[in-house]
């Protein structure tokens, strides 16, 4: 391809014929090594005057990636929850059952549960005693009452009857009784019913 | 098969002191002869002598039914059921006995309570609510349960009124036959 070739040589020959001869002479003699690549000479030229350009750029965006700090190293103090009583467990204690299979520490047990089956056992006959005693004293009372009750019952059942023997022996009024009987009989005589 | 925790031992020891006094201390200490153990085997409690249960770990857990004397069982809410195979354990010990006479012991050892016209003698001074053991009056163990009444109110009580609950007889051994050892 003709056209192309020769641009390409024209350019490069432009290129190179618009430095000044100077500039490029210092160039390579100063500040950038003779074997750096051409791209990493780019990038250093852009990084010369603007490396605090770059950094405002990236702060600006806030594409800088932000570090994630995992709990522990952020120290927070932890949640004032409630911890069932059964889920917490004391730190450092061995897992698993604690079996009880000597004499000494069974007899220990067994003591315990003794003395507070006797103490549960003693309060309860106390309590039955306490209670008997209460009704006793309640069956007392009221056996008591009713023998009051049934002297006064008999009391008046006497007196009653004493009346009525003190009408009969009465003279006077034997007297009446006697003259009036002949006359009731004289009227249940008269008296006759009748029916149809 | 393996030891009772602390608190499996607490539970029992605590049950078997509803019905049997401080004699009871002598099953931990066996004095003169050897040494007895309690062992779990699935949720049951057995009572075995040392020797047996050392020997007993040769066999693997699905494997070994029964071992010793079965006392009872742990329920699934952690109490402890006692069997009537405990029986021969709790009797020498027992607190409070009641004695039923000959007419008596047929309803129980079919699963009646015991009634005050049962009764042959009983022990002085139970309260409420306590296990006792029932004998036969020749003193052979029928079985136990737990006193309706104290000693004082049963004496007013009438002849048909119930003495004791039952909670375990030995005819449970011919009636509780097929689950008695499995389940």
């Amino acid at each position: 391809m003709a056209p192309t070739k020769p641009t390409k040589g024209k350019f490069s020959k432009g290129k190179s014929s618009s430095l000044p001869k100077g500039a490029s002479k210092s160039k390579s003699s100063g500040s950038a090594p003779s074997g750096i690549s051409k791209r990493k000479a780019k990038s250093l030229a852009l990084a010369k005057p603007g490396g605090a350009q770059k950094t405002r750029s990236k702060t600006v965006d806030g594409k800088k990636k932000k570090r994630v700090y995992t709990e522990k190293e952020l120290d927070i103090p932890k949640l004032n929850g409630i911890i069932p009583a059964g889920i917490a467990k004391p730190k450092g204690q061995k897992k698993g059952k604690k079996f009880v299979d000597d004499p000494a520490s069974m007899m220990a047990i067994m003591s315990v549960v003794n003395a507070e089956k006797e103490g549960h056992i003693e309060s309860k006959i106390m309590r039955a005693r306490q209670l008997e005693e209460i009704r006793e004293a309640k069956r007392k009372e009221a056996e008591a009452r009713s023998e009051v009750k049934k002297a006064k019952f008999e009391e008046t059942k006497n007196s009653l009857k004493k009346k009525r023997k003190s009408r009969h022996s009465d003279p006077a009024r034997i007297e009446d009784l006697e003259n009036e009987a002949p006359e009731k009989t004289a009227k249940a005589k008269k008296k006759r019913v009748s029916f149809g | 098969m393996r030891q009772l925790t602390e608190q499996e031992t607490k539970t029992l020891f605590e049950k078997l002191a509803t019905y049997c006094g401080k004699g009871i201390q002598g099953l931990i200490t066996a004095g003169g002869s050897e040494r007895h153990v309690f062992r779990v085997q699935g949720s049951r409690v057995y009572y075995v002598r040392e020797s047996l249960a050392n020997l007993a770990t040769s066999v693997k857990r699905d494997a070994l039914l029964s071992l010793g004397t079965c006392l009872g069982k742990f329920t699934k809410t952690g109490k402890f059921r006692v069997h009537i195979t405990a029986l021969p354990i709790i009797a020498p010990h027992a607190r409070y006995k009641v004695w039923v006479k000959s007419n008596g012991e047929m309803p129980f050892l079919y699963g009646g309570n015991v009634l005050k016209a049962h009764v042959g003698r009983w022990s002085e001074d139970c309260p409420e609510h306590q296990g006792v053991v029932v004998l036969s009056m020749n003193d052979t163990p029928l079985g136990f349960g737990v006193s309706a009444r104290s000693t004082a109110e049963a004496r007013k009580l009438d002849p048909t009124g119930i003495v004791t609950f039952r909670q375990a007889d030995i005819g449970e051994y011919l009636r509780e036959e097929d689950t008695l050892f499995t389940t």
